[in-house]
């Protein structure tokens, strides 16, 4: 176990260094700030802001404001990609999906922001443009001016190497997650029958082709692995009314408790430790925190994380 | 001018029939409203006459094609049918490609080989054949396996080079989609359908209507003894032969000075080539009985059409009842015997290994109403409904059925029932389609990759909209998949999704008659957040 960590620290310092510099290469050529660092093993503590008992907008607006704004993380120029969860046919309601009002007011955060550009997609369980239609998204997405992409076409994906992946050393991966210079990750909070819960790292399955490979290969390991090969500039979680059973797809509203609950941080590992005591799991018994933790991608220790609590009652 | 605006009416009314009608056929995005595909196809006389000889609607458009056909003669021909217009566009773009002016000149009818198609037809309906037969004689359904099956995926063709050409993220206005493609068995049908009607259709026009489509016979015997006519004004009648450069059928016998109206599709191409305004739809009605008056010349011809006419009739009436009750007894013995093979995981003796689309009933009401004209493959927004090549048997050849290799039903969607021109799907209401059961979901468990490899898995569970798959503690901290029969409604999202290779762990067996499942109905959630509002 501990020569296990110990590879996993090495071999992890030394990849964040380089897929960091390549990353802030990347961003280089559109700004001169690189985008917010992330939480390692010498980077300071990890911030986790949690709201509750506000509308969604108020609530998002409330976190990014404790994180020093959104053009903390979006500069003038940059293309972003944001990512919520579309997998399911089903309305707002069912809290199958990300809900469409935060994801609109995101939109419109990035773009007043300076963003040259900001597209939403996801790779859907269910059929696409039903999806995208019934959960709300794509409309709210296209009034606040964002491009909305189909996530169901192979051409748009890149095969990449992931050096830092242990189960998923190769992928297809969108071209929007691999181009964009911002990646928001804005999943919701949700019971998953197959993980036992899905928030901030499992989201980011929909940002490969083949989600069959996860599943035949320890899906808990790949979810993490596909972390090392980015990590989202920030991630913004919906837990409004998230769903405590029948998960990930749900069946009706009777599915979903009203929590009034919007959490963001760049660390997605502390991020799903709070999401999964949300769901009165504990963040360890969860096999892709736990591994996510040992991996260095963040921390699931909620002791070791700076959390910003507020209430908009 | 008179003729002229025949043929404007003519021409326009086709134009929207058929426009109508390939747009929802090749719609390969689902832009197209299911209403408008619906409309256009329930107008058509054969799915009309199905819904209603099978009680499936009060479907009156094929009585009213009747009354129209019985006044003014094929319109349904001209106007209406899609496989027609299609022979005229075919026509057209073959006048184009070899531009001499062929002479076509006046045929006699080829009553025998009508016949044939019509009561093979006949005998075919009466032997319990009537899906497969009408399948593959009613010209709408041969359309529409044309368009959904050939034109569609290659439409789609165009669509992907356009994007292509235009850029990557062209957002929601163009994008890419995966052509559909059936399977080869299921493709060549239509494929030789289309070079067949085509060709016939260059070579000499309306000869598939007049020769092998029965509901051109059926037609043509109407309007044979209908009330307008179109007739050529013997008075004004050069003979100088330009009716029989525009004529499509080859109906006109200029030497005789008559119009077959059997034949005639009433494209009024003739009424604006007559330079003297010789022909003209013209009171032709006569009591059947009181007709030798007419015309000396050809009341021989008549009388031995009509002769053999009757003949045939008689030939094939008889040999349809005694298929019919040959048919019966078989059925009759297959009912007493039970089903002949042994099914092997799903003991249910309501097994079957084909799954058709909810609102069918079952199997054998399906294969009997559908007429496979493909309107629901191209409105299926999941393209989980693939033509049928010999799965359910030569009687449901081209047929829908559920395919849940590449895509699976969607819970909340009916538009194969909403289209369905002939009621073979009926709309049911939301709730009653998300607990009718067309097949159910078979967990083999030795094939699991909770088991096999010990790694959650669970995409099944994930993916099942009833939960009837659910997952149970398993192992360390493991979620084993596990069915409840009672909720499975199989519409084969779990089959679809399941990553297991080579064999799945689960799959879906379908259900002969629909049966029904049971919808768990759960009481609100209660918050899991073991303290606080911020449990941490």
């Amino acid at each position: 176990m501990n020569t296990r960590r110990e590879f996993f620290k090495t071999g992890l310092a030394l990849g964040a260094a380089v897929s960091l510099a390549r990353w802030s290469r990347l961003s280089a050529a559109e700004s001169p700030t690189p985008v917010v660092p992330a939480p390692g093993p010498e980077s300071p503590r990890s911030v986790l802001v949690a709201v509750r008992d506000g509308t969604r907008t108020a609530m998002v607006d409330k976190a990014l404001a404790s994180l020093g704004g959104i053009g903390a993380f979006v500069k003038a120029g940059q293309t972003v990609c944001l990512k919520p969860n579309i997998g399911w046919d089903a309305p707002p309601e069912r809290g199958a999906n990300t809900h469409p009002e935060l994801v609109g007011h995101l939109v419109r955060l990035c773009l007043a922001a300076g963003a040259k550009s900001v597209s939403v997609f996801d790779n859907t369980c269910d059929q696409w443009q039903l999806t995208y239609e019934h959960s709300g998204i794509a409309q709210a997405a296209r009034e606040a001016g964002a491009r909305v992409v189909n996530g169901k076409d192979e051409s748009l994906y890149r095969e990449v190497d992931i050096p830092g992946g242990v189960k998923l050393k190769r992928a297809l991966v969108h071209t929007l997650v691999l181009d964009s210079d911002v990646l928001l990750n804005v999943p919701v909070l949700k019971h998953h029958s197959g993980t036992g819960m899905t928030a901030a790292m499992k989201n980011l399955m929909g940002c490969v082709w083949d989600r069959g490979f996860y599943h035949q290969n320890n899906v808990h390991q790949a979810i993490v692995d596909f972390l090392t090969l980015r990590k989202p500039t920030l991630n913004i979680l919906d837990a409004y009314h998230p769903m405590v059973r029948n998960g990930p797809r749900g069946k009706t509203v009777n599915d979903v408790v009203e929590m009034r609950t919007l959490m963001a941080s760049t660390d997605p590992v502390a991020l799903d430790a709070a999401a999964a005591k949300m769901l009165g799991l504990e963040p360890a018994g969860v096999a892709y925190i736990k591994i996510a933790d040992e991996m260095k991608i963040g921390t699931m220790d909620l002791a070791r994380v700076e959390i910003r609590r507020f209430s908009l009652a | 001018m008179r003729g002229r605006g025949l043929k404007i009416l003519r021409v326009a009314g086709a134009a929207v029939v058929f426009a109508g009608l390939t747009a929802a056929l090749v719609d390969f995005r689902g832009a197209v409203p299911g209403l408008v595909g619906h409309t256009f196809a329930s107008i058509q006389f054969v799915p009309s006459a199905v819904a209603l000889a099978t009680g499936a609607g009060v479907a009156l458009a094929c009585l009213v094609v009747l009354a129209v056909t019985f006044a003014v003669g094929r319109i349904y021909c001209s106007v209406i049918c899609p496989l027609g217009i299609l022979q005229d566009l075919a026509t057209r773009i073959a006048g184009w490609i070899w531009p001499k002016k062929r002479p076509r000149p006046y045929r006699p009818a080829s009553t025998i080989v009508r016949q044939a198609f019509l009561w093979g037809a006949v005998v075919g309906v009466a032997a319990g054949w009537a899906g497969l037969t009408l399948s593959l004689l009613d010209p709408y359904s041969v359309f529409g396996r044309i368009a959904a099956d050939l034109f569609r995926p290659a439409v789609t063709l165009v669509n992907n080079a356009l994007v292509g050409t235009v850029g990557r993220f062209t957002g929601e206005a163009l994008y890419r989609v995966a052509p559909a493609w059936a399977g080869a068995g299921a493709l060549a049908v239509p494929a030789a359908m289309l070079l067949f009607v085509a060709g016939l259709a260059a070579w000499r026009g309306r000869l598939y209507c007049n020769t092998v489509c029965p509901v051109g016979t059926v037609l043509g015997f109407v309007s044979a003894r209908g009330a307008w006519r179109l007739a050529i004004d013997q008075a004004a009648c050069r003979k100088c032969g330009d009716c029989l450069r525009v004529c499509k059928a080859q109906c006109i016998d200029l030497r005789h000075g008559v119009i077959d109206a059997s034949r005639c599709v009433d494209c009024y191409n003739c009424i604006g080539a007559c330079s003297e305004h010789g022909i003209a739809y013209r009171w032709s009605w006569t009591r059947p009985r009181a007709e030798p008056a007419t015309a000396t010349a050809a009341a021989a011809p008549i009388d031995l059409q009509r002769r053999a006419f009757v003949t045939a009739s008689a030939a094939a009436l008889t040999t349809a009842a005694g298929v019919g009750s040959w048919a019966m007894t078989r059925v009759v013995a297959e009912v007493a015997a039970g089903p002949s093979s042994a099914p092997p995981a799903d003991t249910s003796p309501n097994r079957s290994d084909v799954i058709c689309p909810p609102g069918a009933g079952g199997v054998d009401q399906f294969l009997n109403r559908c007429t496979a004209c493909h309107l629901c493959l191209s409105a299926c927004p999941t393209h989980v409904l693939q033509p049928a090549f010999l799965e359910y048997g030569f009687a449901g050849l081209l047929k829908p059925r559920l395919d849940y290799a590449g895509a699976f039903c969607n819970f909340d969607c009916r538009r194969c029932a909403e289209v369905c021109p002939d009621g073979a799907l009926s709309i049911l209401t939301l709730a009653d389609k998300q607990v009718t059961r067309i097949g159910a979901a078979q967990l083999n468990l030795d094939n699991c990759i909770v088991k096999t490899k010990g790694t959650d898995c669970a995409a099944c569970s994930e993916h099942c909209p009833t939960k009837a798959v659910d997952t149970v503690p398993y192992g360390n901290n493991l979620r084993l998949p596990q069915v409840n029969a009672d909720l499975c409604i199989g519409c084969g999202a779990c089959e679809y999704a399941c990553p297991a290779k080579p064999r799945k762990a689960i799959t879906v067996a379908g259900r002969r008659t629909h049966e029904r499942a049971i919808r768990r109905v759960e009481e609100k959630a209660k918050d899991p957040r073991r303290a606080g509002e911020f449990p941490f």
